[in-house]
């Protein structure tokens, strides 16, 4: 791992960074022996970088950044300072001092301004500086302790060597509330001002999410280049009248659609004390929540518990956090098997929600590599090659429920990729997580400790064939997997968290899917005609869940006023999957 | 235009014959209140009350985006026979203007203020007391004045608010005025600043002409005075200082011309110069102006200021037709303008034409005063603060 600090850039444009720190200077109340503005006259970060050394890095992403550094700089940059000041002290005195009580001197305090000019340079720092960046949030640099060394303060007093001291102890003093309070708030909105496109982006979206792996949600924006299932491309007027209303076919998932579907999913969940656990089945419901958790890619605590950290707990001791980064990063190492890397990389995803979704959805934010225990983890990865057994078993899941799991998800692929088969395949990854979370809601651990370890063996099996076809591209994409992995920390926003509450079948979470979309992206143009062919019914065990939507749909516009209907919709969803 | 209470502490001075202008702080006080005056802000009302001789009240409430107000009360040991009623009120007791100063008053002997009954000393020295309480941010005021002797008053003011250092400030002053000279103590317990202020008045001591009054016709008229002042403030904790030194010259009431007041400070430690020239160029109208230079920083403004009385033209129609049928030819005479005045315009403007107006008189029972500030560089807002203020008491 290595990082570019380029230190040049910084010195070449520092206008704004001039005017900013004007205005911040100036923004708070000053001293009253300040009477003017203070000017930042001339502003040079210097030739030379301070020194970094990277002490901790808590999370880390392609655009996301957290660590912890220890930073010393003596090098030559200077800060000119021009201002005008007060330099009678009587004046000063009185003029913070309440009239009534005052001596109301005749003309012993009469002011004397006097331009003042500041030079500190010979800055001397050290200390431990804390580095958040997000794209989203910016920038956040957090100093742990005072950095401020020393520095020498020239002005224009400096032959007398009264106001020298004073000038130099109160400016260190100011300096050292600047670099502990001003600074940050400065430099992030200087960083907000620079990311401002990309911020601006996100709030649009409000998937941010998916952001991260460059990937178009299809359930929260309109499809970017719609085609329908035969992959004639549609125009916008076609768009318009596909919505969920219409039973036969809908290519584009609105927001607003989206947000109803999960208002449906979850008015369904609130009855689903009341449905029958059927072994085998899912049910719509579940399904529903299931595909919401991947598009959204929030987690459903219930069933991310239950599915996920229990296959981690089963298969590997490992702390849940620690070795998410790791695995994923000793996978792309283990070539041997670059099917089952990618498979990990799930995993981790996967144990990430699990671990998360145990506290709050908040809570689980950060993966911790300390790159001075590097041999301590050396040691958790020898486990890795045995998780990635137990993720692959959701994959293989898949083929046994696709006749059962027919859900909306299919059409969305379709949508996207113009790949059915390949669609399918990817998602079915997330059957076995419908299916085990099915029982394990009412009662986990029974239900869950069966079933990953059947299907374990047949992951070994199943995924090769796909895989084989994937081995490049998962060694192209390695990187990519980083966003994916660390995208459950952005999905927290609570516009989503608000609409999808309690629990969606989480087993792909955002990871999964992002890293599948993209995965499927790219395997869907080499595999789809070959498996387009063998699997050609497929194509119409894709239709069904149209229609379903189509009655979810009709169910969700009662909705809002008789909660009865919904449990309808559910209760119809099983014959419709059996379709 | 003085509040109700610095009304009633000008006459408890008046009535211990304690002259405010013998000092050193007052030497340019025509200056200030021609170029220095307050504009009201915001919508002010005062009513106030002096309920008895000794005692009086006062409520404001005022306005400027959110309402306060303050409560005050006072007491004087010495009964005052001022008349506090605002109907009454004599405008030009309360409006500062030109301030033309009259001949020194020869101190009261120590003796004319005893008072013996039965073999026993029963005078007491006069006090005043007053407290003045800000009602949203707590802020209290108090003042301890006491005349210790005809020579000597003790004026003792304290700040309380917690906004300040240790909560508060005291400022303790003594004041010595033996009408030749005056000298003033203080020490303020805010920084530990204390303070030395001295004044001199050349010409004749008014204790000696007290004492040979035959040769007073001897002598020719003084029309002038001309006095010098110097203060020095030392602040022990935070050791910093300031002086400055003054000099006065103005006319007194011989003067045949024009009243008129110059003034010359100078503080030396910061090189400020200021001079000022007041002039009284009628019976209603002053003007002023002055002159600020630095010769550090070679910093320098001008300011001009005026103020305009209005008289009352007397309303005498009720028996016009009288003087009409017996004394046609007094027409002239009838029409003149009384002392009563109906009001002062106040104006003054500096070199970056920045405007003060201020409009003080009374209408109807009450007394009233009317300013705001005008900045003609100012585009987009050239019109700055307007207040009115309004004062009832009875």
């Amino acid at each position: 791992m290595a990082f570019n600090f380029n230190w040049s850039p910084l010195i070449a444009d520092t206008t704004r960074a001039k005017d900013m720190l004007t205005a911040a200077l100036n923004k708070s109340p000053k001293p009253p022996i300040i009477v003017d503005d203070i000017i930042v006259t001339e502003l040079n970060l210097g030739s030379i970088p301070p020194e970094l050394e990277i002490l901790e890095i808590g999370d880390l992403a392609e655009d996301r950044f957290r660590g912890i550094f220890k930073m010393s700089y003596t090098g030559d940059a200077f800060l000119t300072l021009k201002t005008r000041v007060q330099a009678n002290p009587l004046n000063t005195y009185l003029s913070t001092k309440p009239s009534f009580a005052s001596p109301q001197p005749l003309a012993a305090a009469s002011s004397l301004t006097i331009p003042l000019s500041i030079t500190l340079s010979d800055f001397r720092l050290s200390g431990f500086v804390i580095l958040v960046f997000s794209r989203q949030k910016g920038l956040t640099l957090v100093f742990r302790n005072d950095p401020l060394e020393s520095l020498k303060v020239s002005s224009t007093f400096d032959s007398i060597p009264f106001v020298r001291d004073y000038l130099q102890k109160e400016i260190e003093g100011q300096l050292r509330v600047l670099f502990m309070e001003d600074l940050p708030a400065i430099l992030h909105r200087l960083s907000l001002r620079l990311f401002v496109p990309d911020y601006q982006e996100m709030e649009e979206q409000h998937a941010p999410a998916i952001r991260g792996a460059n990937t178009v949600d299809p359930l929260y924006n309109p499809a970017q280049d719609p085609i329908d299932n035969a992959g004639n491309a549609l125009d916008e007027g076609d768009l318009a009248g596909w919505s969920l209303d219409s039973a036969e076919t809908h290519a584009s998932f609105s927001n607003k659609n989206i947000l109803r579907l999960a208002a449906l999913a979850e008015s369904q969940k609130t009855l689903s004390l009341f449905t029958p656990s059927i072994q085998g089945a899912v049910f719509r419901a579940w399904a529903g929540a299931a595909e919401r958790a991947e598009s959204s890619g929030l987690q459903s605590p219930t069933l991310t518990r239950s599915a996920l950290s229990r296959v981690q707990s089963t298969l590997s001791t490992t702390s849940l956090s620690a070795p998410s980064i790791s695995e994923g990063s000793d996978t792309g190492t283990t070539a041997s098997r670059p099917s089952i890397s990618g498979a990990s990389s799930i995993y981790s995803g996967l144990g990430l929600g699990g671990g998360r979704s145990r506290n709050s959805n908040r809570k689980r934010k950060k993966r911790v590599i300390n790159l001075r225990k590097d041999k301590t983890d050396d040691c958790t990865t020898p486990e890795t090659p045995i998780t990635p057994l137990a993720t692959p078993s959701s994959a293989p899941a898949l083929s046994q429920d696709d006749d059962l799991s027919l859900t909306l998800r299919p059409v969305h692929r379709n949508v996207h990729f113009n790949a059915k088969p390949t669609s399918l395949d990817v998602f079915d990854n997330q059957g076995p997580s419908r299916q085990t979370s099915t029982p394990s809601h009412e009662d986990s651990t029974p239900t869950y400790t069966q079933a990953p370890v059947p299907f374990a063996p047949q992951v070994l099996h199943h995924p090769k064939p796909t895989t084989s076809s994937r081995t490049p591209l998962l060694q192209t994409t390695s990187l990519d997997r980083y966003p994916s992995s660390s995208s459950p920390t952005l999905l927290a926003s609570p516009s989503i968290a608000e609409v999808s509450m309690s629990n969606l079948a989480s087993t792909g979470g955002i990871l999964e899917q992002a890293w599948m979309m993209k995965m499927a992206k790219e395997i869907a143009r080499k595999v789809a005609e070959e498996r387009e062919r063998s699997r050609s019914p497929d194509e119409g065990s894709a239709r069904p869940p149209l229609r379903r939507a189509g009655d979810g749909k009709a169910v969700q516009a009662a909705w809002d006023r008789e909660r009865k209907r919904s449990d309808e919709g559910a209760s119809e969803a099983p014959p419709a999957y059996v379709a | 235009m003085l509040g109700f209470m610095d009304y009633i502490q000008r006459a408890f001075y008046d009535a211990t014959h304690w002259n405010i202008d013998n000092s050193y702080g007052s030497l340019t006080a025509t200056a200030q209140n021609l170029l220095d005056f307050d504009t009201p802000r915001g919508l002010r009302l005062n009513v106030s009350s002096l309920a008895s001789p000794q005692m009086g009240t006062s409520y404001a409430v005022g306005t400027v985006g959110l309402v306060d107000g303050s409560i005050s009360y006072l007491y004087s040991s010495l009964p005052l026979s001022k008349s506090s009623k605002s109907t009454e009120i004599q405008l030009e007791e309360v409006i500062q203007g030109y301030r033309h100063l009259q001949d020194l008053r020869t101190p009261d002997q120590s003796w004319w203020w005893e008072r013996w009954q039965g073999g026993r000393r029963t005078d007491r020295k006069n006090t005043l007391m007053y407290g003045r309480m800000f009602l949203p941010r707590g802020t209290l005021e108090a003042l301890y004045l006491r005349r210790i002797s005809p020579t000597r008053q003790l004026r003792l003011s304290c700040v309380s608010d917690s906004a300040l250092n240790n909560g508060g400030t005291v400022l303790g002053l003594v004041q010595n005025d033996h009408g030749k000279y005056c000298t003033e103590y203080l020490y303020s317990t805010d920084s530990g600043l204390c303070g030395i202020r001295g004044l001199y008045n050349f010409g004749p001591d008014p204790r000696i002409a007290a004492q040979d009054q035959e040769s007073d016709d001897m002598r020719e008229p003084v029309h002038g005075r001309f006095s010098a002042g110097a203060e020095l403030y030392y602040g022990i904790l935070n050791k910093s200082g300031g002086a400055s030194l003054g000099l006065r010259f103005t006319t007194l009431p011989q003067h045949a011309g024009f009243p008129y007041t110059m003034t010359l400070t100078l503080n030396p430690l910061m090189g400020n110069l200021s001079s000022t020239y007041a002039v009284k160029a009628g019976r209603n109208l002053a003007l002023c102006s002055r002159f600020n230079f630095n010769f550090y920083s070679y910093e320098s403004d001008f300011q001009l200021g005026c103020e305009l009385w209005r008289r009352q033209v007397p309303n005498d129609a009720d028996i016009a037709w009288a003087k009409n049928k017996i004394r046609p030819e007094w027409i002239d005479g009838s029409a003149s303008p009384t002392d009563d005045v109906s009001g002062v315009l106040k104006a003054r403007v500096d070199q970056d034409w920045r405007i003060g107006l201020l409009w003080e008189g009374r209408f109807k029972e009450m007394l009233f005063t009317l300013g705001g500030l005008i900045d003609l560089k100012r585009r987009e807002r050239i019109v700055g603060a307007i207040g009115v203020e309004f004062q009832y008491s009875s």
